[in-house]
């Protein structure tokens, strides 16, 4: 009997977000099924995803070395911002993409390099290169939106589709499986978890700890900035505060991606599953003429049950 | 009788840290405690003062029987203790640290009345003449300075009981006078004092009686004048003799593959450290708690900041020692603390044999994952670890086998240096055992082994040679032939 009472907590542990995600797919699609379980909708809320989940699998690298980085809202409304500015001084897309993307990269860099080298705080660190990075934007773009001039070439990326599939569904797919593949089957994916699990035994089996995290947070930037481009690319215009909450809801994502599959490890199915949650939850909500605050109280109290039910089901933290 | 005990015993799992002591504190004296590593010296201690629960037996304070449940309550009782490691709130003043615990005195009833505070404090120190800076924090004082502020602080809370343990560890010797001076200040209006310390010589100059502690054993309580040093290293420990072995001992060892010449590190803890191995050598280092042991191989290791010193490895030099040049060139360290540094204690068996060579499994950028699952299962059979298989949480497996795993990995290198610090602590006798088989036979087929244990007798079993490191100096350089333990102790005791 007591083994089975385990067993059932486990499963609950394990995979209690999916069954959430398959109620509140069940709900929806009860209430409003023509609207919510429409094909649309399905290619809707990938592309919903998209964003999102793009930030989330760079910060997920960073959460899987027991760092954090809070400046990646501020480097995806940075990047937005800049490709926007560069888009409309002539620069052709692919260039004001490529350029952005470095350049958060840079970020990225200093993050870990201040963070490794000093052996202070990335939490602090981060939130701090945050600041510096949001006076940046909003030095760039004058504190306005950017919309006045951006070519309609700078919009195809996240506007466009291939038949009813949007082109940020195929980026995001690509994505995960680039950091699946990465974070379980690459040297570097082993490294990053054992820095993970305990930092200084993997510095004295000899992994290169200060390079590893400084990979991870040049990886995470870059990510961000990408991200930002995308969105700018989607709406068609650059805030410099737009990327802003992502950083928040990134982490969230990454918390419930915690509970699932690795118990307590921060992996990428994980992540895509929070953002698919997330994605879901909004996108049901609206349909349903929910006001946004009700949205946000909504999604709040489902974090703070993610990270309950987390630690509810370990015996082992009490 | 101020402090007494009566059939104490301690146990750790099924291990007995002390049993059936007997042991009592007079009034007024000075009592000197001394023992090997591991005799149970501070396990009594911490028992005295609350940081550990007793097993079995009675503890009496003047005479009553009390139980201690914790550091408040053998602080009520008047029993203070100065500890090695200091036990002083770092980003406190001297004032708010004095007062820790203690009742404050408030103005108003509320608000914590720090002039009074501070004058109390000035009128004490006056009385032993101590100066200190009281307004600094404690972080910012020597460590004789932290010394006296916890001696104050003692003194503060009209201790009966004052315990020492270890107070000269970082002192220099004119510290080291000023303090005895203060200790018989203490000692003469009625505090007595219970003295441990691993220096002999001060065990001699400062008490009146001393207390020998074996394996977690009282040896005996004598009166300080009727023995000499070696009659009380005599009581320290079974005289073992490295018998059995003189057959397997290495003679004829390979050429030079490691040396250390003239260590020394940033935190002054390693002072003047060099040693040898050669292929074929199991080279002991062997000194009492605190000697710069651990600290050794973590320098050489880059794990602690150096200050000076080379580290030749097969003839050439190692700049800046970090672990993976180290793992690299073929120089390994086994660490003493296993969950800490060397195993990552929430991911697979797996996971943890190949951590020091994941690299070598990536061919053209692609990683193999059949390769790296097919070496570690070739460990694990030859560690002869015990798991449900290699996905199996390396933190569920025993300590024993834990330590296999840590092995394993290490082989995977194929090393030709192993630094090997306490491998063999909690660890079972079989597993021990094969861990001393397997560094024979590295040692045979070529490897050199630099071996630290603080159990001598493990340490005669295993070694060819021994180096003896005391106070963060290496000494003499013994050939493990007919030694005893007596021999090895007096290196150890000797006053330098």
């Amino acid at each position: 009997m007591e083994k089975k009472k385990t067993d059932m907590k486990a499963i609950v542990r394990a995979y209690g977000m999916i069954f959430a995600l398959i109620l509140i797919i069940v709900i929806f699609g009860a209430l409003n099924p023509r609207a919510f379980l429409s094909s649309t909708n399905f290619w809707n809320i990938t592309r919903q995803m998209a964003i999102l989940c793009i930030i989330s699998l760079g910060a997920t690298l960073i959460m899987s070395v027991e760092e954090f980085d809070l400046s990646v809202g501020n480097i995806a409304s940075f990047s937005g911002v800049l490709s926007a500015l560069l888009a409309i001084s002539g620069v052709p897309f692919f260039f004001a993409l490529v350029i952005s993307i470095i350049l958060s990269a840079v970020v990225g860099f200093v993050n870990g390099f201040i963070v490794t080298r000093f052996r202070v705080m990335s939490f602090i660190v981060t939130l701090a290169m945050g600041q510096v990075i949001y006076g940046i934007t909003y030095w760039l773009s004058d504190g306005a939106i950017v919309f006045n001039g951006i070519p309609e070439s700078f919009k195809v990326l996240g506007t466009g589709k291939f038949g009813p599939v949007p082109y940020l569904t195929v980026l995001m797919v690509v994505a995960i499986i680039v950091f699946q593949y990465l974070m379980t089957r690459t040297a570097m994916g082993r490294k990053l978890y054992a820095i993970g699990g305990n930092e200084m035994a993997s510095k004295v089996a000899g992994i290169k700890v200060k390079t590893y995290k400084t990979i991870a947070f040049t990886i995470s930037g870059a990510m961000a900035g990408f991200a930002g481009v995308l969105l700018a690319s989607r709406i068609g215009s650059a805030s410099p505060t737009g990327g802003d909450a992502y950083m928040l809801n990134s982490y969230a994502t990454i918390f419930i991606g915690k509970t699932l599959f690795r118990e307590g490890i921060p992996n990428v199915l994980g992540t895509v599953v929070g953002v698919a949650l997330f994605t879901i939850l909004a996108n049901g909500l609206t349909i349903m003429q929910v006001p946004t605050f009700v949205q946000n109280i909504v999604t709040g109290i489902i974090i703070v049950f993610a990270v309950v039910f987390q630690k509810m089901g370990s015996g082992k933290n009490e | 009788m101020i402090v007494e005990t009566r059939g104490l015993c301690k146990k750790f799992g099924s291990f007995y840290a002390l049993k059936d002591i007997d042991f009592a504190i007079r009034e007024g004296e000075i009592h000197g405690l001394v023992g090997e590593n591991g005799a149970g010296k501070s396990t009594l201690i911490k028992i005295l003062t609350g940081v550990y629960p007793k097993t079995s037996g009675e503890i009496f304070v003047s005479g009553k029987s009390v139980e201690i449940d914790s550091p408040v309550e053998s602080r009520a009782l008047g029993i203070s203790v100065i500890h090695q490691d200091r036990n002083l709130i770092p980003s406190f003043s001297g004032v708010e640290n004095v007062y820790l615990g203690m009742d404050t005195p408030k103005t108003h009833g509320i608000s914590i009345d720090f002039k009074s505070m501070r004058k109390k404090i000035e009128a004490v120190m006056a009385q032993y003449g101590i100066d200190l800076p009281l307004e600094k924090m404690a972080k910012e004082l020597s460590p004789s300075q932290k010394t006296m502020l916890e001696i104050v602080r003692a003194v503060m809370n009209n201790s009966k009981l004052l315990i020492l343990d270890e107070p000269t560890a970082s002192l220099t010797d004119k510290e080291t006078d000023k303090l005895f001076s203060l200790i018989r200040q203490i000692n003469s209006e009625g505090t007595a004092i219970l003295y441990v310390s691993h220096r002999l010589e001060e065990i001699f100059e400062l008490t009146e009686r001393i207390t020998v502690f074996k394996n977690g054993q009282l040896v005996d309580t004598v009166a300080t004048s009727s023995v000499d040093q070696s009659g009380l290293i005599r009581m320290m420990t079974d005289n073992w003799i490295s018998g059995k072995r003189d057959d397997e001992i290495h003679v004829n060892y390979g050429k030079k593959v490691f040396s250390v010449e003239h260590l020394s590190t940033e935190d002054g803890i390693v002072k003047d450290v060099s040693f040898t191995a050669h292929e074929g050598e199991i080279m002991g280092l062997f000194g009492l708690g605190g000697a710069g042991r651990t600290e050794s191989l973590e320098a050489v290791y880059g794990l602690r900041a150096r200050k000076s010193g080379t580290i030749i490895f097969e003839g050439k030099e190692i700049e800046k020692p970090t672990p993976s040049k180290c793992i690299k060139n073929g120089i390994i360290l086994v660490h003493e603390d296993r969950r800490g540094h060397s195993l990552v204690i929430s991911r697979s068996v797996k996971d943890n044999i190949v951590l020091s060579t994941i690299d070598k499994y990536v061919k053209h950028g692609i990683f193999d994952v059949k390769a790296e699952r097919r070496e570690a299962s070739d460990k694990i059979n030859q560690m002869n670890v015990l798991s449900q298989g290699q996905d199996q949480c390396v933190g569920e497996l025993s300590g024993g086998n834990q330590q296999k795993v840590v092995f394993g990995r290490a082989l995977m290198s194929a090393p030709k240096v192993f630094l090997c610090d306490e491998p063999t602590q909690a660890v079972d006798v079989k597993t021990r055992g094969e861990i001393h088989d397997l560094l024979r036979k590295c040692a045979r087929d070529g490897s050199a082994v630099v071996y630290v244990t603080s159990d001598l007798k493990e340490m005669l079993e295993v070694a060819d040679t021994i180096t003896i490191i005391s106070n963060g100096r290496t000494w003499e350089h013994l050939e493990n032939k007919g030694l005893t333990s007596e021999q090895v102790l007096s290196y150890c005791y000797k006053e330098r």
